[in-house]
């Protein structure tokens, strides 16, 4: 390897003392986007390890193309399923309104020039926090203040410590601190929805048609969505959300329920539901919030991504993979920044990234009301509506960050890195 | 003056992001039959809305704009002034 590329994969290209907040996929993806780019960082993560147990995420087409540049996709593939379909089922029979390939026919890959994975969340975060390098990567640090000097931000965490940098990204998450500092509010809104959660062997869903896939079983003022993980797809991830409680009460976003309320919320449903549901053990309810559009994702030296940013529900699956697009977006524009002028970087980032996200965000709004129809007229749009859908919502996973770089003037990504 | 003001910006924006030719923005004209603005352009048309009056359009109200119409009259119940020409000055057009 020549020399200077060496010089460049230390990430010692520009001077800039960087910090990241929150080692998620954001964090993560950003350190790993800005190394690509000759700039090292530092990430700071409040938990004191990254394993958290019992989460699941699905990585699609728009975030594993930048992976996969990396040199990173082989990895993601070796610890994923990939869903042999897309399926939308009615809730109490079971029966199939909508099915498109994503795996069959190799239909999804062929179409947008990536994969889908089905993936333990730690296992992505172990990934890419081993390419990174557990240097630099600052555990059980958690911010709890923030203060802006003439020509630095000082960071201060609940540990103790105080670190200096020239640059922060808040990449922590729909409740993040950071946002707060930077907007002077709590922009996170409550959805009026919220989830039971849980990873389930397969060999404990008997009743489950077609547990490979990816499926939507659609019913009145609920869904469950869920799809296989791991290598051999041998575990279910699944998403269940009631249209309740209308206002969340607690300051967290996650409250113990007593055992049975979350199967009872399901009563009546299609016995695969319920079983699944069943056989999670954690009776837990997860409210899901979504942060308020915002005119600004930076103030000074501090600038946000990722559902900090533009938190939404997930019921695109584009959370963690819009985060991923912000991630690589952000790190080119902050290599082509000045160092003692990072506004216009900043500017150029959320104008590069607010109408999309904002449209990821308010469909995803939409398709919750969808998603929940009670039987009646209603229903009959919605399930001709789910036909299509492979095509309607292409423009989500057919986006490629480095061709909308080259789209707002800036330099795409070479893949010198991999060399 | 005012609503003049406020449809230049407009107009502008509509240009600047869809391709919308100036003589077709009228209040009267309907975003998706009249200038071919779907509901995805339409966000695009919003977020760039609010960054040249600077304010913020909550989802549940543009999604009830039909005109260009409602958009100015929603932008002066919001209290906006003229808009800051300097922001979009130096602009380039593709």
């Amino acid at each position: 390897m020549p020399e200077q590329q060496l010089r460049l994969a230390d990430g010692s290209g520009t001077g800039l003392r960087v910090a990241i907040i929150g080692a998620g996929m954001g964090g993560l993806s950003l350190a790993l986007a800005l190394r690509e780019r000759g700039m090292a960082a530092r990430v700071f993560e409040q938990a004191p390890e990254l394993t958290e147990i019992g989460a699941a995420i699905a990585l699609s087409a728009n975030a594993i193309r930048e992976f996969a540049r990396l040199g990173l996709a082989d990895d993601l593939a070796r610890m994923s399923t990939v869903p042999t379909e897309l399926i939308y089922r009615h809730w109490r029979d079971g029966s199939r309104i909508a099915a498109h390939p994503v795996r069959k026919d190799d239909w999804y890959v062929e179409r947008f020039g990536a994969p889908y994975f089905g993936i333990h969340r730690a296992d992505v975060q172990k990934i890419l926090s081993a390419a990174l390098g557990a240097e630099h990567l600052h555990l059980g640090c958690r911010l709890v203040n923030i203060v802006e000097q003439p020509d630095s931000v000082v960071l201060e965490f609940a540990n103790g410590r105080v670190e200096h940098a020239d640059l922060v990204v808040g990449a922590d998450g729909v409740r993040s601190t950071v946002r707060r500092w930077v907007t002077g509010a709590d922009d996170a809104v409550y959805s009026g929805t919220s989830a039971f959660r849980g990873i389930v062997p397969v060999e404990n869903l008997p009743s489950l048609p077609d547990p490979q896939a990816i499926q939507f079983w659609m019913g009145p003022d609920a869904h469950l969505l869920h799809y296989a993980i791991g290598p051999g797809g041998e575990a279910v991830n699944f998403f269940a959300v009631v249209a309740t409680p209308p206002i969340w009460m607690d300051e967290g976003s996650v409250v113990g329920v007593q055992e049975e309320v979350p199967v009872a919320s399901f009563r009546g449903w299609h016995p695969a539901v319920t079983e699944m549901i069943k056989a999670a053990s954690s009776p837990v309810r997860w409210g899901l919030f979504t942060v308020r559009p915002l005119l600004h994702w930076y103030r000074g030296r501090v600038v946000i991504l990722g559902d900090a940013a533009h938190g939404m529900l997930p019921h695109h699956g584009q959370g963690a993979n819009t985060t991923i697009e912000d991630a690589f977006a952000l790190a080119a524009l902050l290599a082509e920044a000045k160092p003692d002028d990072l506004e216009p970087a900043f500017a150029r980032f959320q104008k590069m990234r607010r109408a999309r996200t904002r449209k990821i965000q308010r469909s995803s709004s939409v398709t919750s009301s969808l998603l929940h129809l009670p039987d009646g007229p209603a229903v009959l749009a919605r399930n001709e509506k789910v036909t299509r859908v492979p095509e309607e919502f292409a423009w989500i996973h057919e986006y490629d960050v480095q061709q909308a770089l080259r789209a707002a003037g800036a330099v795409p990504a070479g893949n010198a890195v991999q060399a | 003056m005012q609503q003049d003001t406020v449809l230049a910006g407009l107009t502008e924006v509509l240009g600047d992001v869809a391709g919308v030719d100036p003589a077709d923005v009228t209040p009267e004209a309907r975003f998706g039959d009249d200038l071919g603005i779907d509901s995805l352009m339409l966000v695009e048309v919003v977020v760039a809305a609010e960054d040249r009056f600077g304010l913020v359009i909550a989802d549940d109200d543009w999604s009830r704009f039909v005109t260009a119409g409602d958009v100015i009259a929603y932008l002066e119940r919001a209290g906006t002034i003229a808009p800051a020409g300097p922001v979009r000055a130096d602009a380039t057009k593709n």
